[in-house]
Parts: C-alpha cells; structure tokens; sequence
C-alpha cells in the first residue's frame, strides 16, 4: 500500500540576517491513510518549517517528497495552490479567521479559491456539513467576535475539513486555548482520521501527542 | 463563468464590502479627477460648438461653397432659372427694405437692431457715388415714423440647410408651394422686436420695386446677425422687383453687394452650369470667386491648443486620485497579509489573488468614473437650459457628449489600473510560511 505522503532526507537551509541555519538536516517521514502523528520539539526547532514543507508553503532545499507516488518535491507554485486546495488542510495556532465574514463564509473561503467552482446551494450544503462536524452547526451565522476561542478554532477545522483533504496539518492548534478546550478540539481533530485522512500534530503538550498513534521528536533537524 | 471569475467576483465584494469608508474615501479625489476630465471634455465640446455656432450662421456649415456673383442687370434671371427648385444650391440676395408708414424715415435707420449693441442706430448711413464722392447724413427734412428698415434677403431655395437658423416661432419660408402675391417673410429676432415693439403698418417699400406690396409676416428665426434683417422667396419678391430693371440687378451697397450662392461642396455640376450661364450673360469669370467655409479646420488648433492645456491640468487632478487609490491600496494590502496568506493556504494562486486586488481598484474606478459621468451628465442636463438663451442659444439642442463618457471611464480605468497593480503585485508576493508560522 502507498503512503499519503513519504519524505525522505528533507534539508532547509534559511537564510536570515545572520550566516545561513539548517533547520531540516535530513527529515525522514512516512504517513499513511487513516494515520496520526505528532511532532514535539522545542520552540525554534524547525517544527513549523516542516510543516510548511509539507503544505506545499515553501519548497525543501533537498531530499524527496512523494505525495502518493508522485514526487513533488519541486513543484511550481500555480501547481502547488492547486494542490493546496485538494489534498491538505490547515490549522494554526491562530485561528485565522476573517472578522468581516460569518463562520459560514469563513468555511466557505476553502471552496471560493478559483480552483473548480461550486454552485451556492452546492457550497451551503458542504459548508454546513463541515461545521456540524467539528459540532457547531448552530452557529453557521456568527462572526468570529461573538465566538469564544474554542468554537473560533472549530471553525478553522471545518475551513481545513470542507474540501475534504486526504491530509490535515495542525501547527499547535491549542496554543492559545485552554486545557479543556484543547483537549475537544484534539479530539476533533484526530476523529477525522477515523475517515481515512492522514493528521500531522504539531504540539508541546504530552498529552495530545499521546493521542496520536506515533509521537516523533524533533531536534537538530532529524526527526526521531 | 469559470470558477476563477466566479470566484474573483466573490472575493472582490466581499473586500470591498469589509471597507466601505475606505473604499469610499478613496474614491473621493478620484471622482474630482474623473468629473475634470468630464467637464474639460464637455467644456471643450460646448466651446467648440459655441466658435462654430456663429460662423455657421454667418457663412454656412462646414463644406459649404460660397460663390459671389458680381452685379450685372442679367443675373438674377440667370440664377432664378437655374436654380429655382434646386436644393443643392441657393442663391441669396440681400436689398434693403422698409416697412410700415410711408414717407417717413425708418426708427431703425440702416436696419440697425433695437436692442444690443448698436441699437438706435448705426449712425446715419453714407451714401457715395463711383467716384468715392460720399454724402453723410440723414436727411433730416424727412420726419421720423413708424416705419422699421430690415436687410431684405431674397432665397431662391432653403438656405437652412446651409445656414442652420434657428425658428424662434411661426414658421420658415416654403419653398414648395405656388408663390403668394403678398409676399411671406420671416424676420430676425433683432427685427421681430421692432414689430413687437411698434404699431407698423403692413407696407413695405422695396428698393427698385414698382409698388409697395403688403407682407405677411409668417416667423422669426434667429439668423445670428446683429442688425434687423428679413428673409422672402425670390419668386415672391421678383413680382414686385422686376429682374429687368436696373436697380434690381444693384443690391443695396450697405448689404456687401452682389449676390451669393451657397452650394453643397466645391465644384459640383450646378456650379459649374451657373458659371457657363453667368459667362454667355456677360459676367467677367475671373470675377466668379468660391470661397469654402472650413471653419472646423479653421477653429481647430484654437480648440485643441485649449483642450491640451485643460486636459493636462485635469490629468494633475486625476493624478492625486490615482496617488489616494494607491495610497489605500498599499495600505489594505498591509493590512490583509493575513487574509492573502489565508487564502493562498487554501489554494488560491497568486495570479488569482493579484487579479482580485486589481479588480477591487478596477471596480472602484469604474464605479467612480460613471459617478462622475453621472454627475457631469445631470450638471450638463440643468446647466444646459439655464444658459442656454440669449447668445447662448445654440446649446440648446446640445446633448452631452459622448466623448466626454468615454474620456472618464478610460480615466477611471486608467487610474483602476495604475492604482491597483502595484498593491497587487505586493498581494501576489507575501509568503505564507512566514505569516502563518506559530
Ligand atoms: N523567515 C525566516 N528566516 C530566517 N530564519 C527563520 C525564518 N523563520 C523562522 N526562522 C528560524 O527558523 C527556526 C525554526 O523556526 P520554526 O520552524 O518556526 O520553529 P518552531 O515552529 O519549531 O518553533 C527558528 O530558529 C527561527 O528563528
Ligand atoms: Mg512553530
């Protein structure tokens, strides 16, 4: 069986104001459908750079990374939005949710990007579904400053989930919230894997990371 | 539609919705540039329209041939029958006319106007003979009566055509129907307020006329001339001046003389025949001149020079607009890095992501250049009436104009695109790892 995605001696480099850092010196990582990961590692360890890789955000200096079997370690970047789109999705630590918009539009973003188009009642439907996933359907029509942190970061979920990705990507999603909280929206997350999406986790807090079914450990830039 | 328009659409509202007071406020100075190049384009319009308003008057539209024939006792006979029932080609002669009580002398002598400048008379006409002997003064035993002098110009065919009057009330001349015994004309507005004004008897006395025939007074057109002039078919006025007698072949002198012929274009066939007829009649052909009323042509480094200079200063203005568009498009970008990032992480492309800001400036630009229009156009609408009376009455049948539209949605364009590609290219460039990293 295929992996959802196989990296194989990943290296970046960044250069900064300063002389040029390796934060990646060879990351190895293979995930398969269904499967959960989390990656601990100290703040400044790479974490978010990795992840960045892996999203298609930025491209790796050098190794491998097959999507499937197909290798798109260097992909252009128009083809790269495409494939932002249709195979991952993304939580942040921040929510990232436009405050101009109801969670309903702010879900509906991932389907309004020019890549395919889906009718309005085609949209409301998957938007809907989406939100009654991550459990808050009822509030399709707020706006994000009448939504506690908690529900702000279920909607960014949904926003990850709609376009139903083969892969989620989660960079500390319960860094700005509080134990209780953390715990649901780790649980959100992880349930989707009972579909068949590959999760990645990237977190500090022990406890989330032993909900997933393999822990990895970050540090100078190999994962372990 | 595909799903990138589709989506653009979606997501340009949707931002310019968010920023309404600052879409608005930026649209302010760029509606004041977009309504100066309205306005400089209509204004330049109106004035072009007022320069050549007169002169089409004075010697006809553009294109118009004009023909001076010299006196000669045969040429009215020669013109009436060659060009009595054509359209193409008019003649025009002018004599002077008095009507109203007989024996006394004018109120208006040498058919000066009643209002305006000049009114009360030109001064007392001069009469001079061959030899350059003139006698000045009007001859003072005569009393003064209710009589009013006018500039009697006879037409052997609608002159309107070339000479565009404008009715003031009643009607013009028709030249179709069998000619009346009492002859029909049409006064100028500087006479018609000589008849609103007095009491004057229909009687009209005809220089070289055989008896003084009794006018109907059918309309009032506004000819452009200064002094009080009336208009009758030559047919109509030729029962009364026979063409054989020589007077009738010597136009009064005070009325520049001789006779002219409007014709549609330079050296058409009419021409060409009168030329040959006015020749065999004894008319010197090197006295035959056509003069071409190039006006527009004339008129036109005058106007262009004008429009260059107030289209640059209008262009300064709309260059302000265009700096506060890009002012608060550079701003909202800043603003929205973490929107654009977003929505390069859910899959938008860059070209997509730059089109929408550029969309959002374009449509700001275009909304705001029809505002302008809008405005101007409505400005233009109550303006228009309002002036457009006394001397200014050719505007009144001038609509605004098209080319002044069109110059403020390419303004608005303009300044859509200038304001908006480099907030755009900006948009395109913001990296996502770097906004999005916790
Ligand atoms: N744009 C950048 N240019 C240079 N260095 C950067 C840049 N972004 C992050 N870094 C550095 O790279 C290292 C890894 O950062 P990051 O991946 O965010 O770590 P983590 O997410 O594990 O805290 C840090 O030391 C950070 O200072
Ligand atoms: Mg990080």
């Amino acid at each position: 069986m295929t992996a959802l995605l196989q990296l194989s001696g990943i290296t970046k480099t960044l250069t900064g104001q300063d002389e040029p850092r390796t934060i990646l010196a060879g990351v190895d990582l293979t995930v398969h459908s269904g499967q959960s990961v989390a990656i601990l590692g100290r703040s400044g360890s790479g974490k978010s750079t990795l992840l960045s890789l892996i999203g298609l955000f930025d491209r790796p200096d050098g190794g491998t990374y097959l999507l499937g079997d197909r290798d798109i370690t260097r992909l252009p970047e128009r083809k790269a939005a495409a494939l932002r789109s249709a195979e991952f999705g993304f939580v942040f630590q921040r929510f990232f949710l436009l405050k101009h918009l109801t969670a309903m539009q702010n879900v509906a973003m991932a389907l309004v990007n020019g890549q395919g188009w889906a009718s309005r009642r085609q949209r409301r439907a998957r938007v809907l579904a989406a939100l009654d996933r991550v459990g808050i359907a009822h509030l399709a029509k707020h706006k994000p400053a009448r939504l506690s942190g908690g529900e702000q970061q279920r909607v960014a979920i949904a926003r990850a989930l709609v376009r139903e990705p083969r892969i989620l990507l989660a960079d500390e999603p319960t860094g700005a919230l509080d134990a209780e909280t953390g715990n649901l929206v780790v649980e959100v997350l992880r349930s989707a894997t009972d579909q068949g999406c590959g999760l990645i986790l990237v977190t500090h807090d022990q406890d989330h990371a032993a909900k997933m079914g393999r822990v990895l450990r970050l540090r100078d830039g190999v994962l372990a | 539609m595909s799903g990138q328009l589709r989506s653009a659409l979606i997501i340009g509202v949707q931002g310019i919705r968010a920023r309404k007071l600052r879409t608005f406020l930026s649209m302010v100075s760029l509606f004041l540039g977009v309504l100066a190049i309205v306005v400089v384009q209509a204004g330049s319009q109106v004035a072009e329209r007022a320069m050549l308003a007169d002169v089409e008057l004075n010697s006809g539209k553009d294109g118009t041939a004009q023909l001076f024939v010299p006196s000669n006792p045969k040429v009215p006979q020669v013109l009436a029958e060659t060009l009595t029932g054509r359209s193409d080609a008019v003649a025009m002669r002018s004599t002077s006319a008095t009507i109203g009580e007989p024996g006394v002398r004018a109120l208006n002598p040498g058919a000066s106007p009643f209002e305006g400048p000049g009114a009360g008379g030109y001064g007392y006409p001069m009469t001079c003979d061959s030899q350059g002997n003139c006698t000045s003064g009007e001859d003072q035993s005569v009393p003064k009566g209710v009589a009013i002098e006018v500039r009697l110009t006879s037409l052997t065919g609608d002159v309107r055509q070339f000479r565009p009057y404008r009715q003031e009330s009643g009607r013009w001349l028709d030249f179709d129907s069998a000619p009346s015994l009492a002859p029909r004309i049409v006064l100028n507005k500087q006479a018609a307020v000589g008849f609103q004004r007095y009491r004057v008897p229909a009687q009209m006395r005809i220089a070289g006329a055989t008896a003084d025939p009794t006018p109907q007074i059918i309309g009032v057109v506004d000819d452009g001339g200064y002094g009080a002039a009336a208009y009758v078919r030559q047919d109509e006025l030729s029962n009364w001046v026979p063409s054989t007698t020589a007077t009738a072949g010597t136009p009064d002198p005070r009325f520049g003389g001789g006779t002219s012929v409007l014709l549609s274009g330079a050296g058409t066939d009419v021409e060409r025949v009168l030329k040959s007829r006015l020749a065999a009649n004894g008319v010197d052909p090197s006295q035959l001149r056509t003069e071409l009323v190039q006006s527009r042509a004339r008129a036109a480094s005058t106007l262009n020079l004008m429009r260059w200079i107030f289209l640059g200063m209008a262009a300064l203005v709309l260059l302000i607009g265009v700096a506060a568009i890009l002012n608060v498009g550079l701003a909202t970008v800043g603003e929205r890095v973490e929107e654009f990032a977003l929505r390069r992480a859910v899959g938008t492309s860059r070209l997509l992501l730059a089109g929408i800001v550029l969309a959002e400036t374009l449509l700001t630009g275009l909304f705001t250049a029809g505002a302008a229009i809008g405005v101007g156009a409505l400005a233009f609408k109550i303006a228009v009436p309002l002036l457009g009376s006394g001397r200014m009455a050719f505007l009144r049948d001038l609509s605004f104009p098209w080319q002044a539209a069109v110059a403020g949605i390419i303004a608005g364009l303009v300044a859509g695109v200038l304001g908006g590609s480099i907030p755009a290219l900006r948009a395109a460039r913001i990296p996502i790892a770097t906004v999005m990293r916790a």
